[in-house]
């Protein structure tokens, strides 16, 4: 009896495991970077890994499938997913925008051959860790002064050459 | 006393020349201005209001101090042309470096230095950080210096600005361009212009509807056409993107992108031949010849090599991913389907050799493509061809040998001792920045990829050029781009004229 339930036991932890190795694991702490994967593709290539980035550009649909591009920080990478699932990202960084920072859990391969050999992820699952948003632009009011500043400079020496080089051309000696 | 006339005539001929090219570059910021009104990027566009004015006012002191050369343009001599265009590049590197500075991308000013260097030279390689936020006016910045560098900056600022032509011609051989289309310079400058403002206005198009078809919106497909056929065209390899040419994940974009790429390390005079159409000059032409055959042994040996890994599994992956690289490499183009690390992590040595050899022979002379030229190697093989010849061939016949280069011409001894020399001046460059990595600490595959890429001004990485590497070989680089480009003669014309100077004050003191 005791044998039994030991062999339950066991099988119920295996079975578990087995569930949270396939399963998605959307944690960030887990997450390797953009460098990590290149160094190390070929340990990493076919195998499932996490990865934080922020979405970055623009999406690129390609039918019932799109590009995101996420960046880390330290480089970026192209992750391949569902056009329903990027529907879900809002925004994409560029100079006015910071994008939606994800946790993307996918499968990498170093030299994809579904899309001629690139290195890419191919998302099995994502979260928003954090929402993207509109950057605020101040103007500085220091840029603003130093353009008025050498704005003038520049204009005063432009009257000066008008003024000097549509005399006549002096005639010097080493002619 | 008449020597120091003669020096002070020099000094202002150079000031007033040089101060018309800052002008004229200066002027161009109008673009990027323009660029950040539409944009509405507000900082960007105070950033290059701030950059114009700068350039503007250094433009007009360089051009009132040599006032006295204005009517004077047929004193201008061959070291005037060289010095001109040695020292306005120095200067338009420090002036055209400030919009960069000014947006925070850049972590020193040395960076920003080197990021314009490597667009004017068409090198393409970036210091600048977070590229994926950079604003369109220093994107548009960015490529635009990219593509105005592989037509000639001294040429088009001369051109367009300077009334007075005679003395052109040494601007312009002065810059690295040699070939005359029409008698007179300007005409020349100004169909390297038409040719070049043609081919951007119809890549524009073809890159733009690739970018709709891909799932660009229409203004950034535009945007990203504008920057991708510049790039393509100068040779030099720059993107908006960090992903570089990887961002599109598209064959499309990619195929188009190196079908320009090609073309813009062809000869403008080769261009203006087959536009006249002299279709056959395509055939004949010498460098196309040697361009052919070495881009076929690279492409071939590399996929050869890289097959062996088993890495790239079926003939669109080695197409997009060796192919592509070779001839972005070979045409020193620079636009790379691969990450920097991935030359050193899995092509291996036969693989990294195949690009350095591919990277410094380069493209075409008088193109927008670097490295010591296909037309250097034509030459200098069939001299090594001639020579054997005549060492098997009876001591009484004479045979005189010829090579094709728009027309036919005697190839004489003196034609191969120049190009073999310019080959040596660039192997000696290359070998010293292969050196200053090993001595850095970088491995010596790492360091030989790096330097021929700065050497041949193309662009691609394995990962030595960073933001971190010693600023000693930040400066390195700087000078081989330069060096490169301008192919030695005007650099070392400049630095003689100074080293003249320095020595007349240094006499002058001395009486």
């Amino acid at each position: 009896m005791e044998k039994k339930t030991n062999l339950i036991h066991c099988a119920l932890v295996v079975v578990l495991s087995l569930c949270l190795v396939s399963s998605p694991v959307l944690a960030e702490d887990n997450s390797v970077s953009v460098n990590e994967l290149i160094e190390n593709s070929a340990d990493y290539n076919g195998k499932s890994i996490a990865i934080t980035g922020e979405a970055i550009g623009e999406c690129l649909e390609r039918g019932n499938n799109a590009w995101v591009n996420i960046s880390d920080g330290s480089n970026a990478i192209g992750i391949w997913m569902t056009k329903e699932e990027a529907e879900g990202i809002t925004y994409y960084g560029d100079y006015k925008y910071t994008g939606d920072t994800l946790v993307i859990t996918g499968v990498f391969y170093e030299a994809c051959k579904e899309h001629g050999g690139e290195p890419d992820i191919h998302c099995s699952a994502f979260k928003i860790s954090k929402a993207g948003e509109m950057k605020s632009e101040k103007i500085p009011a220091a840029k603003i002064l130093l353009a008025a500043g050498f704005t003038s400079l520049a204009l005063i020496l432009y009257m000066t050459y008008r003024q000097l080089l549509n005399k006549k051309p002096e005639r010097s000696n080493a002619d | 006393m008449k020597n120091s006339e003669i020096s002070v005539r020099s000094a202002e001929i150079i000031s007033y020349y040089a101060g018309f090219v800052i002008l004229g570059t200066s002027m161009l910021m109008v673009i990027p201005v323009v660029t950040a009104i539409l944009s509405r990027e507000w900082i960007p566009m105070l950033d290059f209001i701030i950059s114009m004015a700068i350039a503007a006012s250094l433009g007009l002191i360089f051009v009132l101090l040599g006032r006295r050369t204005k009517g004077h343009s047929s004193s201008v001599q061959w070291k005037h042309g060289f010095a001109v265009a040695a020292l306005s590049w120095v200067m338009l590197m420090f002036l055209c470096s400030i919009p960069y500075l000014l947006s925070g991308h850049t972590y020193s000013y040395l960076d920003a230095c080197f990021d314009v260097m490597s667009g004017f030279t068409t090198t393409g390689l970036v210091l600048t950080q977070d590229l994926d936020h950079l604003s369109n006016a220093l994107n548009m910045w960015r490529h635009m210096l990219t593509f105005i560098g592989g037509q000639g900056m001294v040429v088009l600022a001369l051109t367009f600005i300077v009334k007075e032509s005679s003395g052109g011609y040494k601007f312009y051989v002065g810059e690295g361009k040699d070939i005359a289309l029409v008698p007179n310079v300007k005409g020349t400058a100004r169909i390297i212009w038409k040719i070049s403002i043609v081919y951007l206005l119809f890549g524009t198009l073809v890159l733009w509807i690739a970018g709709l078809l891909l799932g660009l919106n229409p203004a950034s497909s535009l945007l990203h056409a504008i920057y991708i056929f510049e790039s393509a065209w100068s040779t030099g390899g720059f993107a908006p993107n960090t992903q570089n040419i990887m961002y599109y994940h598209s064959f499309l974009y990619e195929a188009i992108a190196m079908v320009f790429f090609i073309i813009g390390s062809f000869n403008f005079g080769l261009h203006y031949a087959v536009w006249q159409g002299k279709r056959k000059e395509f055939v004949r032409n010498i460098e196309i010849q040697s361009f052919a055959i070495t881009a076929f042994l690279a492409s071939v040996l590399a996929v050869a090599a890289l097959s062996k890994t088993g890495l790239y599994p079926d003939a669109v992956s080695l197409y997009r991913r060796v192919v592509f690289n070779v001839l972005s490499a070979h045409t020193t183009t620079g636009f790379g389907s691969l990450y920097a690390r991935q030359f050193a992590l899995q092509w291996g040595d036969g693989g990294i050799l195949i690009m350095v050899i591919a990277m410094l022979i380069g493209g075409s002379a008088c193109s927008t493509a670097g490295g010591f030229k296909g037309l250097r190697v034509g030459i200098v093989f069939k001299g090594i061809i001639a020579d054997v010849k005549k060492l098997l061939s009876s001591e009484r016949s004479m045979r005189v040998y010829k090579f094709h280069y728009m027309k036919d011409i005697v190839l004489e001894d003196g034609l191969v001792r120049a190009s073999a020399l310019i080959i040596i001046c660039y192997m000696v460059l290359f070998g010293i920045g292969t050196l200053l990595g090993t001595f850095c600490g970088y491995s010596l595959a790492d360091s030989a990829f790096e330097a021929s890429s700065v050497t041949g001004n193309v662009g691609l990485s394995i990962g030595v050029t960073s933001a971190s590497m010693p600023a000693v070989l930040k400066i390195y680089y700087i000078f081989a781009m330069y060096l490169g480009r301008l192919e030695f003669l005007s650099v070392f014309a400049l630095i003689g004229m100074a080293i003249t100077g320095v020595k007349r004050i240094w006499k002058r003191k001395q009486i």
